[in-house]
């Protein structure tokens, strides 16, 4: 298996605080990988230093290995990867559709065509009655489906999703789960953050535990299941 | 024949087009006609002059986010390009009116740093670098700019003539605009002004989205300058600079509602009228019952005209352009 996304040595550090420590992982394509750890482990701060929006301070981020690190979000978006965020952040004062054209802008393809294909995304996503409301107008949850709608857009080899599943009721849940169930399924390589174990512990091939910035501890759901180190970060000594 | 087609979707544009069309030529066909009919060419000209810098400010703020507070340096350097172009450099005023678009954008360029800052720290250094191009004019040798009495054009003033430009700049720039409200760029700026960095992240090439939006809001006004001071056959820093330009400019703008071509449009008109009735009526209070309109206007209707209708039948947004 190629190896779709790639960390070496990661690490951010704000002021005096550390909160990535030389974080080091890889993700096949078709594969999920799992991000674990308590709150301000450095979840997001690992998703945000892979997709451009913070600088690193050392380490590299290779996608299809090919070295982005530094390298502006527009330019590695183009690379292939796309992400949802913690919090939703849609384009409010757009229409479900116009947010679903914006990572497409820059495609060859005519407006007729991409706006067929948002329709069909946002028909998946069971949004498709809504298609002329504004974003802001969704409530928490529909506004997860339409970012994890307008992140498959571009059909990016690689996705992220940051705790898709924070504050979203069970039914959307499963709902979620199928959805991102789906994309591993088309080959997809699919960064999952969360710090609820369950949903990681079902969808992941492999899970990476973060504490502090660094990485406690790695492997499949049955070692990281069992691990003290991972315990331990959980329910603290 | 094309082929008749049942989607909503192309139902919508065809309203949407509809709309587009009878507006566009009610409003080309009344302007046209005025001096035709000897009405108020003077009113009529300003109208026009006011419903393109108003929106052109909307891509600026509507569709981009940015409260340009110092905009008159766009209309003031287009003035003074024009004048001094024809009163120093004897260029015919037709050629001489491009160059104040181009005067606008060099100037737009000049600035274009400034949109690294965001809200208020934006608008402010906008407000100062307008006291500065003033400074820089104002204190330009007085056989460029005329001094303090400014520059006259003399014998170039031809009211008619430089009404139908007025229009045909009015009509480029709504125009534009529409193209604009529908196009990938318009979408881009719009990702940019809800969410700079998702829309970064979403794969837009933020500063330069920015920057074109950035530069169709300066070319306008500048050109806007260019034409009035054509008509009024007179550019002083004082009145090119004014700050009321800036103020009218906004406040038609957000009367009508930001982020809609038809907003500004309809705030421009309202407005305008609004202004010269109670000018006719109360000239004294003008100023003073214009400015409690504005603020009844911003209480009741805070979108704006267009805005709070859109707001109220969000199923009309697909069809008002
Ligand atoms: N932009 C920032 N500025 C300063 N500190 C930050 C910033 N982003 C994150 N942090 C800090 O970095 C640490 C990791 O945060 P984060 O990555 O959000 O954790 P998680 O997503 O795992 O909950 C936290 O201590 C947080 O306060
Ligand atoms: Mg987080």
């Amino acid at each position: 298996m190629s190896i779709a996304i790639e960390t070496r040595g990661l690490t951010k550090r704000f002021g005096g605080l550390v909160a990535l420590d030389g974080v080091d992982l890889q993700a096949a394509a078709g594969e999920t990988l799992g991000i674990i750890g308590v709150n301000g482990a450095g979840k997001t701060t690992l998703m945000n230093c892979i997709c451009g929006l913070y600088r690193p301070d050392g380490g590299d981020v290779f996608i299809s290995g090919e070295r982005v690190t530094g390298q502006p979000p527009h330019v590695v978006a183009h690379k292939g990867i796309g992400r949802t965020f913690q919090v939703p952040r849609v384009f409010r004062k757009m229409s479900l559709i116009d947010n679903l054209l914006v990572p497409v802008l820059d495609h060859r393809a005519s407006d007729a065509e991409l706006t067929e294909r948002a329709e069909g995304m946002l028909a998946r996503m069971q949004l498709i009655d809504l298609r002329h409301n504004y974003a802001e107008e969704l409530s928490g949850g529909q506004q997860k489906l339409l970012e994890m709608a307008r992140m498959l857009m571009p059909d990016p080899p690689i996705v992220m999703l940051d705790e898709p599943f924070a504050g979203v009721h069970p039914v959307l849940c499963k709902f979620m789960i199928e959805r991102i169930e789906e994309m591993s399924g088309a080959g997809k390589a699919v960064l999952l953050i969360s710090h609820d174990l369950t949903s990681i512990y079902r969808l992941s091939t492999r899970v990476v535990a973060l504490n502090q910035g660094k990485v406690i501890a790695e492997g499949g759901v049955d070692d990281i299941r069992g691990n003290p180190a991972v315990i331990e970060a959980y329910l603290g000594t | 024949m094309m082929p008749v087609s049942s989607r909503p979707q192309d139902s919508a544009d065809r309203i949407y087009f509809t709309l587009v069309a009878l507006i566009g030529g009610a409003l080309m066909i009344y302007f046209a006609l005025v001096p035709v009919f000897g009405l108020n060419v003077a009113f009529h000209f300003y109208l026009m002059l006011w419903i393109t810098m108003a929106s052109a400010f909307n891509v600026s703020s509507g569709f981009s986010g940015y409260l340009p507070f110092g905009y008159v340096a766009f209309y003031g350097i287009g003035a003074f390009t024009t004048a001094i172009l024809v009163k120093k450099a004897a260029f015919p005023v037709f050629l001489a009116l491009p160059f104040s678009g181009v005067a606008g954008l060099v100037l737009a360029l000049l600035f274009a740093p400034t949109l690294r800052l965001s809200g208020i720290y934006f608008g402010i250094v906008s407000l100062a670098l307008a006291g500065i191009c003033r400074l820089v004019i104002t204190n330009m040798p007085e056989e460029i700019t005329g001094g303090s009495f400014g520059l006259q054009l003399g014998s170039r003033a031809h009211p008619v003539q430089s009404f139908y430009v007025m229009m045909a700049v009015m009509v480029v720039a709504l125009a534009t605009i529409l193209w604009l409200s529908r196009s990938r760029l318009g979408k881009a700026l719009r990702a940019t002004r809800d969410d700079a960095d998702a829309a970064e992240m979403m794969g837009i090439n933020v500063p330069r989205v920015r920057l074109y939006g950035w530069m169709i809001a300066a070319f306008f006004p500048a050109v806007c300058g260019g034409v009035e001071a054509w008509y009024t056959n007179v550019v002083d820093t004082e009145t090119a600079f004014n700050t009321l330009i800036t103020a009218k400019t906004v406040i038609y703008a957000v009367a009508g509602g930001l982020g809609t071509v038809t907003g500004p449009i309809i705030g421009a008109v309202a407005m305008v009228w609004l202004d010269e009735l109670i000018w006719r009526q109360f000239p004294l209070l003008n100023l003073l019952i214009l400015g409690v309109a504005t603020v009844a206007l911003v209480l009741f209707l805070p979108r704006g005209i267009v805005g709070s209708i859109l707001r109220r039948k969000p199923q009309w947004r697909r069809y008002v352009p």
